[in-house]
């Protein structure tokens, strides 16, 4: 057992005093399984994708803002995905790959097509640098019949390519792309 | 002979033998034993001190990892696909898509199968509102702040794209650009 001794013996009452460890590891373990029992392991992430709904016009837009390439990646077809950059309604490249899908666990990858796409943002992205604040846009085209796993799937491979990105001082390391859903 | 005083045990030539303790005991082993001749110790003591930091460290972290809201909320109905690229979870509306229904943090917000049977990308009309109107209570608790318009979309797996337009599109329209998909974490080396 643990004790305290404060010293001195003249006084009236004792001066050394036992901490009861038993209860208190008892208090202690009582606790742990409290949190235990009670704690959240969460597993749930999201994916991001984001909406260019026009607004209403403003005085200083610009008549014709900069083009910008973007990434169209066609989900359409049943042997193979399409890459397409655009620069505007101007097509710059079209790249065809294999459509292979992968089953992990249950749920489809697109490996492949990730590594391609991976290898087309270092080739011809145009917001490479950390200080950039811009990111390159991928358009995912799908078909409305679609199931949504399938889609998820092309969405988490066009987040494969990751680039740093210095934001106040701090720099991590985030998806390359922004990516919008084409809704036609 | 009967004046001188005796030697005493330790100065006498031969030792008298003395009461032996614990001779009752019969085996050999045993007396060894209990007399405390054997190779280890009977007796151990736990060392408390370190399991007390040890609980205490456990307890610390686990205060820290606690979450009061508890488990986000998943639609019983809703099967989630799974993604290795995902990021960390962040506080929005949750719209729940599933085979049939709409929900909107856990309220009825519209119809699946009304936007499967028009067979085209539809506005669905109650979940704008129910989106409106939370865009609208959040501006007026926070007076002068920027609305973040995130919104998180919880559909299942089997959801058809053109489900998840629609959605995604009313969303959009409801003041809510910042569309995200919610995916159970799969890990990278799978």
């Amino acid at each position: 057992m643990a004790g305290i001794d404060v010293g001195g013996h003249g006084g009236k009452r004792a001066s050394n005093h036992e901490i009861p460890l038993i209860p208190f590891i008892d208090f202690l373990l009582c606790l742990v399984m409290f949190l235990l029992v009670t704690a959240v392991w969460s597993h749930m992430a999201r994916i991001e994708a984001d909406a260019k709904v026009p607004g209403p016009p403003r005085e200083d837009e610009q008549d014709e803002p900069p083009k910008d390439k973007e990434l169209h990646v066609e989900m359409r077809g049943e042997n193979h995905f399409q890459l397409v950059w655009k620069e505007g309604s101007t097509v710059i490249n079209t790249i065809d790959v294999p459509r292979k899908p992968v089953e992990v666990s249950g749920d489809i990858t697109y490996p492949e097509l990730g590594k391609k796409i991976e290898s087309e943002w270092k080739a011809n992205g145009a917001h490479r640098a950390a200080t950039d604040k811009k990111f390159d846009r991928a358009v995912l085209h799908t078909d409305n019949s679609t199931p949504f796993a399938d889609v998820i799937a092309v969405l988490d491979a066009i987040y494969v390519p990751t680039r740093e990105f210095t934001v106040g001082g701090q720099t991590e390391t985030v998806p390359a792309f922004h990516v919008t859903f084409a809704t036609n | 002979m009967s004046g001188e005083k005796p030697l005493s045990r330790f100065h006498q030539p031969i030792n008298v033998p003395g009461r032996r303790l614990l001779h009752h005991i019969g085996l050999g082993f045993v007396r060894k034993k209990v007399v405390g001749g054997g190779g280890r110790a009977m007796n151990t003591e736990i060392p408390l001190i370190p399991f007390i930091d040890f609980l205490l460290c456990i307890v610390l972290f686990l205060l820290a990892s606690f979450s009061a809201t508890g488990e986000l909320p998943v639609d019983k109905n809703v099967k989630l696909p799974n993604a290795q690229n995902a990021v960390d979870m962040l506080d929005a509306p949750i719209v729940a898509v599933s085979g049939t229904h709409i929900l909107v943090d856990g309220i009825p917000a519209g119809s699946t199968r009304a936007i499967v049977d028009a067979n085209r990308l539809t506005r669905v009309d109650e979940l704008h509102n129910v989106l409106k109107a939370k865009r609208d209570l959040w501006t007026q608790i926070n007076p002068g702040k920027p609305f973040p318009g995130n919104v998180i979309l919880q559909v299942d797996r089997k959801v058809p794209a053109l489900v998840v337009k629609s959605v995604f599109q009313t969303a959009a329209f409801a003041g809510y650009p910042a569309v995200s998909f919610m995916v159970g974490r799969m890990a990278a080396d799978e």
